[in-house]
């Protein structure tokens, strides 16, 4: 477990994000620039004041020190991978409580719309049983690759259609709230069930957008950020595990097991518990995927996830609003960086028609072969 | 089904896809903790030992998991879509994705035992595919 001394001693200072959906005039070391101009501008810094970056999904790290005047004391970079959201937020307060950098800027450029980026066919590595291996057998894509763990969740426990149909649905209609969402126009179950297949039985509506847009983040100390000029999201806890091995199948137990570790970590960290948390942001790359989440994560029993999500529970007024954006479904695909952004609006209470009442505490979590979560605080303790 | 990618024989799967081309299942068995793995790798992932050998092995399986591709990938794929791909775990706990022979769309499930098929493609190449197992 991360240090429990490290909770709420760092925090969220600025966060930035760029218009999304169809940007070709910009490449992704614009996009990241962008964002991190309105975080530097949120926060009421200077760029000149940063000097740890960490950088996800921008093609090289030199280049964009260059393009941005940054010549950090702390420099690294990350795969455009949306589990490394999370580990390189993780790795921000590791640097910061090491001393290595005083004010981390975590930036994120992402053109795979304008790019043409296609998940699945001859470009997919997808796991880790090298390129091509499958092909012959038809079998490509993240999105097949979670459609056979909803198909198996569908025998193991009774889940259905309608349930995924349920998750897709709540997170559009937070995006109609949400003015900066790609993907705004409310469906109804019926449409839901309308809308194609890609890979049965996940539909369209259960994939994610690919859209271009870039995020930042910047973090430094609690001491420092309450200096600064919006109020500081403490880090309060925050975990991380992984399961590389066998991972080019689907896990048999949908990540359970380093899940509930990623949630003993972060949630005794924090001095938290599961239902303590306010709303969630939950990595959405595909609708099951958010279910595996509320399982493993103990916000409901194993296999009760597909009747957990009905009733409007993940709605704005349900027992836990989730993805209040929209998420990767239908506000952005910016891989998990633009989920932190919000659970850091959250926080803040700025997210207007889309706002939680009073939501203190905010858990981001992922689910992939490597598993992260984050508890974002009002307050430091 | 055809559009989709052949795979390439020569390489550390050579041996698999030999094996297939002559009607028997090979995996690459570790010699020192005797644990069966593929593809092809230097250092078995569980003793990490880098002895190993290609085995014979049952062809015999069950179906983990499917899914139902519509969209198609390849070009030149358009007329295959929707197909089936099988997740396979073999008895001795390789795991594959592949397709099944015989098996009309809509009949697959889970649970499902399974044997493995050989299907060419060419003259060089060989599937490694599965029929119910009866």
């Amino acid at each position: 477990m991360p240090d429990p001394q490290l909770a709420g001693r760092f925090a969220v200072a600025g966060v930035g994000t760029t218009t999304y959906g169809r940007l070709p005039d910009h490449d992704p070391y614009d996009l990241g620039l962008w964002a991190l101009k309105e975080a530097v501008a949120d926060c009421g810094l200077a760029m000149s004041d940063i000097d740890g970056v960490i950088l996800n999904r921008i093609p090289d790290y030199q280049r964009f020190c260059e393009l941005a005047g940054l010549d950090p004391a702390y420099t690294t970079i990350t795969p455009g991978h949306g589990r490394f959201s999370g580990i390189c937020i993780e790795t921000a307060v590791a640097i910061l409580a090491a001393g290595m950098a005083k004010t981390v800027a975590l930036v994120y450029g992402n053109n795979g719309r304008s790019a043409g980026d296609q998940y699945g066919g001859a470009t997919d590595i997808y796991g880790s049983g090298g390129p091509g291996l499958w092909f012959p057998y038809g079998m490509t894509s993240p999105g097949a690759f979670h459609a056979l763990m909803a198909q198996r969740h569908m025998h193991q426990y009774g889940t259905t259609s309608d349930q995924f149909g349920q998750v897709a649905m709540a997170f559009r209609d937070h995006a109609a709230l949400n003015p900066g969402a790609v993907m705004r126009d409310r469906f109804t179950l019926a449409q839901y069930h309308a809308s194609r297949y890609v890979c049965a039985p996940l539909h369209l509506l259960d994939y994610c957008l690919i859209n271009d847009g870039g995020v930042a983040m910047i973090l430094t100390s609690a001491e420092r950020a309450r200096d600064l000029a919006q109020p500081p999201v403490y880090v309060r806890g925050f975990g991380q595990a992984s399961r590389f091995s066998g991972s080019t199948f689907p896990p048999d137990d949908y990540w359970a097991a380093p899940m509930r570790a990623v949630a003993a970590q972060a949630h005794g960290m924090a001095g938290t518990r599961a239902d303590d948390m306010d709303a969630l942001m939950i990595y959405d790359n595909f609708t099951p995927t958010v279910m595996f989440c509320l399982e493993g994560f103990g916000f409901c029993g194993v296999g009760e996830s597909g009747a957990f999500v009905e009733g409007g529970r993940l709605g704005l007024g349900g027992q836990y609003p989730t993805n209040t954006s929209g998420g990767h479904l239908s506000e952005s695909y910016m891989q998990g960086w633009g989920l932190n952004v919000e659970a850091v609006r959250q926080v803040r209470g700025e997210c207007g028609a889309r706002q939680v009442a009073d939501a203190a505490l905010v858990q981001y979590m992922t689910a992939a072969p490597v598993i992260t979560s984050i508890v974002y605080g009002r307050e430091a303790r | 089904m055809s559009g989709f990618p052949l795979p390439r024989i020569d390489g550390a799967n050579a041996p698999y896809w030999e094996g297939a081309r002559a009607g028997r299942l090979m995996l690459q068995r570790c010699l020192d903790c005797g644990t069966h793995r593929f593809p092809a790798s230097r250092y078995c992932a569980h003793c990490h030992g880098d002895r190993s050998a290609w085995v014979q092995t049952s062809g015999e399986g069950v179906v983990e998991s499917f899914c139902t591709f519509h969209k198609p990938y390849w070009p030149g794929t358009e007329g295959a879509v929707p197909y089936d791909v099988v997740q396979v775990r073999l008895k001795e706990g390789v795991q594959l994705f592949s397709n099944l022979v015989g098996v009309a769309q809509g009949a697959v499930r889970i649970g499902m035992p399974v044997v493995v098929q050989f299907e060419a493609a060419t003259p060089e190449v060989t599937l490694v595919k599965f029929r119910e197992a009866t």
